[in-house]
């Protein structure tokens, strides 16, 4: 707007208004940014040095009162071994999850940008309505699916024979039940991520490969994977993300049972800060998680990244 | 132009302007729960605020109406869902906006007293020995009274009577032997699918076994779960796990539907099963079912719990508070309380007359009342309680040994207490 033939002269006056403009500008920012520092940027930064206090329900009255233990916490969680149990289920689950969830959903895409003619708005609502759907509904129906004796699974199984586990119950199950829930759950908005980097690609190069004799496998070897890649790392970095912070999953199918074996650090984050109220603990248990998030992803952008 | 610009600086003043007020008017809103708006005093003239959960929250309004017309004080209850008022409380308290009066549950006593919120209870407003001694000592927290007891509930002995015929009892079990019996009788002679419903990881089922053989936990100083009474009582509870009796664990399952349909006719729970049982099966399940005291080792102690009601330090009309949780004691006011809400008396006289003392399956929770115990009242128990779960886990589905087992839950209380 400045540009725009100033009547007045001289430099200052254009400063002046250059700053003025600034300030606009910043006035109209404002509103985020006021809600990011108070709402954001505040327990961020409050939670980190709440990390290296050891504030509990007695603070609560008078939060000046708590002592500070420095890296006490840190050095703590390193000892317990429901943190150790909790952080070891977490990178299983992540480690299987992850790349579980991407390759049925690269899969799924393909097959629905390319080898599906009809219905293909169908398929993909089909497949986007768990995403939407209220996570404590999907996991009461998951738990009936589960249930040993009169779930679906094994009443299926039944027919054929096989007389089914005891799925959330049971140690050795109960970690690939959520992880099955897991990965249906979030198949849906990687597929559709997938999907529109699918599309992008121009059909032009799938024409010309086939013409110079490509079959279908080599298709998707050289010309799909390569041009997917960016979508691929993207998709990649957000359900790590999400999945290193596995929540609702297991708290509302097992509550991190049986024997602790689907317990992670999100619960147990929230287990310490909200039913025990050791808000120093729970921070600490945070911000490692936050770290380690943060490295990941770091390395995945890294290993990803386009090759040129 | 250089209006132009200006207008735009206004323009963005005026939007901050307002999200600051709106931001600002947020605070007025309802959600301020604190007693004593505008600083009525103790005389008696003023509003109480009452968080209530559950039931209580729906059915307090109608029964405070009465207080309301003989003292001129209005009650102003706010219901709270149970899910969420663990949290809500401590946040009142971390926020300095406690209402005046509150439902408590009875293990979450030591914690909130911990946070010196809740005021003593002064001498004088109740008399101790009205109440059962399970439920006054539920509100003992250092030996000072800083509740009242409001209601309570006892575990019993949950179990199909036509089932039990079938395997040969017309009695149900009386001792631990014969609960032992009792229960793979119903499996392989009654044909049920499961002996007996217990929670491998429950400490408020396993708990009542531990004091039936005489041990206590908590002195009052100290933590003793190493003790022989300790053990056996887990030994005990894992037999049913060993020798195949005990239900398959499912998580959050919902013995109800088992009960009904006789696959797990015998489980121990609270009051809040009855209707749950009778609604249910409605009249099917009518004549084929019962309650029973708890089995005898050394004696037959039950686990107690339900509400107590506090009030708050920063209340500015305790004596007013006090007055109103004094009268929710009463054994008449506690007897209607009771047919309003089906929440047993914590008052012994309250048992004596009207539905209560014609219903035999509730003379049965009345006559376990006398044998209860509660759970140490410490800020760290909750924490405690997590780590006798997590242990009891090991032991019934797991292989840890019970020796094991106790010195880990010992050893975790007394780095919480210390720490």
């Amino acid at each position: 707007m400045a540009a725009t033939a100033p009547t007045g002269t001289g430099r200052s006056w254009l400063r002046r208004q250059g700053v003025r403009e600034n300030l606009a500008g910043w006035l109209f920012a404002s509103p985020w940014v006021i809600l990011f520092l108070v709402f954001m940027a505040g327990p961020i930064l409050a939670a980190f040095a709440l990390s290296f206090t050891d504030f509990g329900l007695a603070d609560l009255r008078d939060p000046l009162n708590t002592e500070v233990v420095g890296v006490d916490n840190y050095t703590a969680l390193f000892s317990d071994s429901e943190f150790r149990r909790a952080s070891w289920n977490t990178v299983v689950f992540t480690v299987v999850a992850v790349p579980l969830v991407l390759v049925l959903a690269l899969g799924l895409a393909v097959l629905i940008d390319r080898g599906i003619k009809r219905y293909k708005t169908f398929f993909r609502v089909g497949y986007y309505l768990p995403e939407v759907t209220a996570i404590v509904a999907i996991a009461i129906l998951w738990r009936f699916m589960f249930h040993p004796d009169l779930g679906l699974l094994n009443t299926m199984l039944g027919w054929v024979g096989i007389d089914g586990p005891n799925w959330l119950g049971n140690p050795s199950t109960a970690m690939p039940a959520v992880i099955t829930v897991a990965v249906w759950r979030h198949l849906g908005a990687n597929i559709v991520i997938l999907l529109a980097g699918l599309q992008a690609i121009d059909p032009v190069m799938y024409e010309a490969a086939r013409v110079d004799g490509a079959g279908g496998w080599q298709l998707f070897r050289n010309i799909t994977l390569p041009l997917v890649r960016p979508t691929l790392l993207f998709a990649t970095v957000i359900t790590s993300i999400g999945y290193l912070q596995v929540f609702e999953e297991p708290f509302l199918m097992t509550e991190g049972g049986p024997l602790n074996t689907t317990q992670t650090v999100a619960m147990m984050v929230y287990e310490q800060g909200f039913a025990f109220f050791n808000l120093g603990y729970a921070s600490a248990i945070a911000y490692l998680l936050f770290l380690v998030i943060a490295g990941l992803a770091t390395v995945q952008f890294r290993m990803l990244r386009p090759e040129t | 132009m250089m209006s132009s610009s200006r207008r735009l600086l206004m323009l963005a003043a005026v939007q901050v302007l307002a999200l600051l007020l709106a931001a600002c008017g947020g605070d007025s809103g309802p959600t301020a729960g604190g007693g004593g708006d505008e600083g009525e005093g103790g005389g008696g003239s003023g509003q109480l605020t009452v968080w209530a959960m559950g039931a209580e929250g729906e059915n307090l309004p109608t029964l405070a109406e009465q207080y309301e017309e003989e003292n001129g004080v209005t009650i102003r209850v706010v219901p709270v869902p149970w899910e969420t008022a663990h949290d809500k409380l401590l946040t009142s308290i971390a926020g300095g906006e406690t209402p005046d009066i509150s439902q408590m549950g009875t293990t979450w006593m030591g914690e909130f007293a911990e946070t010196g919120a809740l005021a003593e209870v002064p001498e004088g407003i109740v008399d101790q020995d009205a109440f059962y001694e399970g439920a006054w000592s539920t509100a003992l927290f250092e030996e000072t009274a800083y509740g009242v007891p409001w209601y309570v509930e006892t575990r019993l002995m949950y179990y199909r009577t036509d089932i039990a015929e079938k395997a040969g009892w017309d009695e149900p079990p009386a001792t631990w032997e014969d609960l032992q019996q009792f229960a793979a009788d119903l499996k392989d002679k009654g044909g049920a699918k499961y002996g007996i419903n217990l929670s491998p990881n429950n400490w408020q089922e396993l708990m009542p076994f531990v004091w039936e053989t005489g041990a206590e936990v908590w002195d009052g100083e100290a933590f003793d779960f190493t003790s022989d009474g300790v053990k056996e009582a887990m030994d005990y509870y894992d037999s049913f796990f060993e020798d195949g009796v005990a239900a398959e664990f499912v998580p959050n399952f919902d013995v109800t539907q088992g009960f009904v349909s006789g696959t797990h006719p015998l489980f121990f729970s609270g009051p809040w099963h009855v209707a749950l049982i009778e609604d249910l099966g409605g009249d099917d399940i009518q004549g084929t079912w019962d309650v029973a005291l708890m089995p005898e080792n050394e004696n037959r102690d039950s686990f107690i719990g339900g509400s107590d009601l506090v009030v708050f330090n920063d209340s500015e009309q305790q004596d007013a508070a006090w007055d109103f949780v004094a009268w929710l004691a009463d054994a008449e006011t506690q007897r209607e309380w009771y047919e309003a809400t089906g929440g047993l008396p914590a008052v012994k006289d309250a048992w004596t007359g009207g539905e209560l003392a014609d219903d035999e399956r509730l003379a049965l929770f009345g006559e376990q009342l006398e044998m209860t115990r509660a759970p140490p009242v410490i800020p760290e128990w909750e924490q405690i309680a997590e780590v006798i779960n997590t242990e009891l886990e090991k032991v019934t589905i797991g292989n840890a040994s019970v020796d094991d087992a106790a010195a880990t839950i010992q050893q975790e209380a007394e780095s919480m207490v210390k720490g």
